[in-house]
């Protein structure tokens, strides 16, 4: 059994992949991404990006971490959103039910101020989900981490560790 | 903190190489690097000072492939080890999984190990995590050199809680595999 600090079931995935494929498409946006903000990258949705996502996203955790240090530094609670104005490419990032980082990539075909408006209204949206689950997490943590990895789990990637990570 | 995604089927862990400035963390991440399978390892970042020096951190992410039907990723970080670059440590350790605290066998490097090692402590407890519940690895580092401090005494000064420890020469890839693989190993404990 896995109890993982926190945990995406099935349906929630659905319900936040169906927000997002929402917001990449009204917002005209190249690809939308949501990252832990420990770095790790939740889902992805739009165009392939042409970039290490994985690398992607621990930068991103990693400039919204510093950024809301900067924030505090000067009095704010926190910079809730981030942009990033490229000369042809553009980053959108928003902090979602102060655990998740909504990343919207966009071009020269949309405008800052149409992103900004959708991803307001996907951060809305999913809020809902997110707090939905984190409550379930909190609340009901046994009943919902029954999911096991297999009894094996840990003897296998304690194999895979041990052929992968060697001199 | 480990994020388990039962939709897309994947486990995400996060290790952390703590340590005193010039310590070796980016050492052994740049060692782990070339070593491993190309299909294993992602692109390592480094965010450091023109003179090499790590400013805000590194980032190696290692892939253990299908475990069981579960994508199983170890992502390591190294913090800046400098004493002034607090505020970017204290953000690298924010949802850690598992700790490698490096330690720099030189005796001149002592009272810097220790000091890293309380600040640690400080940093967890701001993100209000006890030392106790995080996997911890220590790591000896330099061996080779000369005037190094014994590891009876670096034990008894830095790792009263007894965790398990190796000895490294970083540069060199000894230990450095050691280290990894249990630091992974009593992260994934963590999970079930």
């Amino acid at each position: 059994m896995v109890k993982g600090n926190w945990a995406l079931f099935e349906e929630d995935f659905w319900s936040i992949n169906q927000i997002l494929q929402t917001l990449s498409r009204s917002a005209s946006a190249r690809s939308v991404m949501l990252i832990d903000k420990t770095g790790q990258l939740i889902n992805s949705i739009g165009e392939p990006p042409g970039f290490d996502v994985t690398s992607f996203s621990s930068l991103a955790a990693a400039d919204f971490a510093a950024n809301a240090q900067l924030a505090e530094m000067v009095g704010e609670k926190d910079f809730a959103t981030l942009v990033h104005q490229g000369t042809t490419e553009s980053l959108y990032l928003t902090m979602i039910a102060n655990r998740v980082i909504l990343v919207v990539l966009f071009d020269r075909k949309t405008s800052l101020g149409l992103v900004r408006l959708k991803a307001r209204r996907a951060g809305d949206e999913l809020s809902v989900v997110l707090n939905r689950l984190f409550n379930k997490l909190q609340y009901k943590n046994e009943e919902l981490t029954t999911t096991s990895l297999g009894a094996d789990f840990h003897a296998e990637a304690e194999s895979e560790i041990d052929s992968l990570f060697k001199d | 903190m480990s994020l388990i995604n039962y939709s897309s089927r994947e486990i995400n862990c996060k290790i952390v190489y703590y340590g005193p400035g010039l310590c070796g963390k980016t050492t052994n991440l740049q060692h782990i690097y070339s070593r491993v399978p190309q299909e294993t390892r992602g692109k390592m970042i480094s965010l450091a000072t023109e003179m090499d020096r790590t400013l805000f951190f590194d980032f190696l992410p290692l892939e253990l492939g299908q475990i069981r039907g579960f994508r199983t990723r170890f992502h390591l970080y190294t913090v800046p080890g400098q004493v002034y670059y607090n505020a970017s440590r204290k953000l690298i350790l924010k949802g850690v999984d598992g700790i490698v605290f490096v330690a720099d066998s030189l005796i001149d490097r002592f009272d810097a190990n220790v000091e890293s090692l309380m600040n640690m402590h400080d940093n967890l407890a701001e993100h209000g995590v006890s030392v106790d519940k995080v996997p911890i690895v220590m790591q000896y580092n330099k061996r080779d050199l000369p005037r190094v401090v014994a590891v009876p005494d670096l034990e008894r000064e830095l790792n009263q809680r007894q965790a398990p420890y190796f000895e490294a020469v970083a540069l060199r890839g000894t230990g450095v595999f050691d280290t990894l693989k249990l630091a992974c190993k009593l992260v994934l404990k963590t999970l079930g």
